[in-house]
């Protein structure tokens, strides 16, 4: 456990968060492997999980009736995969690890009732959601622009 | 050394090499009798006769004033025409014209070039420059960004730049299928887990609303705009400040520019009208 808490505590995500709440989180989490190929979400399938990437790039593609994905970004080490957990909805997206991933992945439904429980620990998470949801909104904004075209 | 004493006076030189780098992308070498010395960064216009005269930046060699190289992007009526040409084709070269990248000034320091697409031709000079006196210089970085891996410029020359051990080499790609392993998003992507320090050199190169997303990020990181460098585009023509087809509030582009510190510049970038 004191080993989990190490881990939660050094990744980007949850940089600055109070050591107790880093501990309540500790119990929602487990640290998974992913071979290459696997995915972590599938179209359709319920987000059930917020990742957070310690290692290895996660692809996230569109999925193409007829024809290959077509990807549209790449994680890595430091990011987080599943910003929508706060209001959890069926994915739109296939994210596949296109080489070993290790995350953490943190279960919804315990993180919930961790953020209900304690609202000083829902505010830190929410506030740290909304900044990496406005980041990647900037970033799917640049790349709709085209600007090399 | 400049092309002529009159500096409207466009010189003929024969193309001698052709290459075709991307289907809209083509780069043309020339061998000028007695050489072409420029500084990195600067830029020469083109002309062809009957057509008319466009602003090219300079993608050669900065050591090698045997050969003149441009890397055009057949984007409107000027370049489109000039597409055709090849081998022993005449145009008219005048320049070279413009601000430099100041690879000297960054002796010493880190370097971290980023560039955009076509934004990498520019640069290259400056590259090949700081790696020709690489001991002179720290870490150099190079994040290049482009449309989808078709679209990536000088692949070979990105593969021998990826495999040397004292460059950090990193591309990525706004799109791509499975046969890319590269990353995929917007290229300040690449700045993620990068070291930047405040006193690093670093030069931008790319469309315009890439380097100002990319001057965010930066200074997001710590970075003063006193030592981001960019080089700006706009509608050069006489390329030696006189006729003002490409001014920018009190500056002219083809005479102040196109290479110029951030914090000089900034204060424009944000004026709607320019």
């Amino acid at each position: 456990m004191d080993d989990l808490e190490r881990v939660l505590a050094a990744h980007p995500f949850l940089a600055g968060l109070a050591p107790e709440h880093v501990g309540f989180l500790v119990g929602c989490t487990k640290n998974l492997r992913f071979r290459t190929g696997e995915y972590l979400m599938r179209e359709g399938e319920r987000e059930d999980t917020l990742y957070l990437i310690r290692q290895g790039m996660v692809v996230i593609e569109v999925p193409r009736p007829g024809s290959e994905p077509s990807c549209i970004e790449t994680l890595g080490a430091g990011d987080v995969l599943g910003v929508s957990c706060l209001t959890p909805r069926a994915a739109h997206l296939d994210c596949r690890a296109r080489e070993t991933v290790i995350a953490l992945a943190i279960d919804n439904v315990c993180l919930h009732r961790k953020m209900d429980a304690d609202p000083r620990l829902g505010y830190a998470i929410s506030m740290r959601l909304l900044e990496r949801t406005y980041d990647r909104l900037a970033r799917a904004r640049l790349q709709h622009l085209d600007v090399y075209r | 050394m400049t092309t002529s004493h009159n500096p409207y006076a466009p010189v003929a030189m024969t193309i001698a090499h052709a290459v075709r780098e991307l289907p809209d992308v083509f780069t043309w070498t020339f061998r000028p009798p007695g050489g072409f010395v420029f500084r990195p960064g600067q830029f020469n216009m083109l002309y062809l006769h009957g057509v008319g005269e466009v602003p090219i930046s300079i993608s050669g060699d900065p050591s090698d004033p045997e050969r003149l190289i441009h890397t055009i992007r057949s984007v409107g009526t000027v370049t489109r025409a000039m597409e055709p040409l090849g081998v022993g084709d005449v145009v008219g070269v005048r320049g070279p014209y413009g601000a430099a990248w100041p690879v000297d000034e960054a002796r010493g320091k880190d370097v971290l070039v980023l560039a955009g697409g076509l934004g990498l031709a520019p640069l290259r000079p400056a590259i090949l420059q700081v790696l020709a006196h690489r001991a002179d210089y720290g870490r150099v970085t190079i994040l290049y960004g482009a449309r989808t891996p078709a679209d990536l410029l000088f692949r070979d020359e990105l593969e021998r730049w990826r495999g040397r051990f004292d460059v950090r080499l990193e591309a990525i790609v706004d799109r791509a299928g499975r046969d890319w392993f590269g990353p995929v998003g917007v290229v300040t992507r690449l700045l993620d887990g990068l070291p930047v320090e405040p006193d690093d050199a670093v030069w931008l190169c790319g469309p315009e609303i890439m380097m100002r997303f990319a001057v965010r990020e930066l200074e997001k990181r710590g970075v003063p705009r006193d030592a981001i460098w960019i080089s700006m585009e706009r509608s050069m023509k006489c390329g030696v400040g006189l006729c003002g087809h490409c001014q920018l509030a009190g500056s002219f582009v083809c005479k102040d520019g196109p290479v110029y510190r951030f914090d000089r510049i900034a204060p424009y970038l944000q004026v709607r009208e320019l």
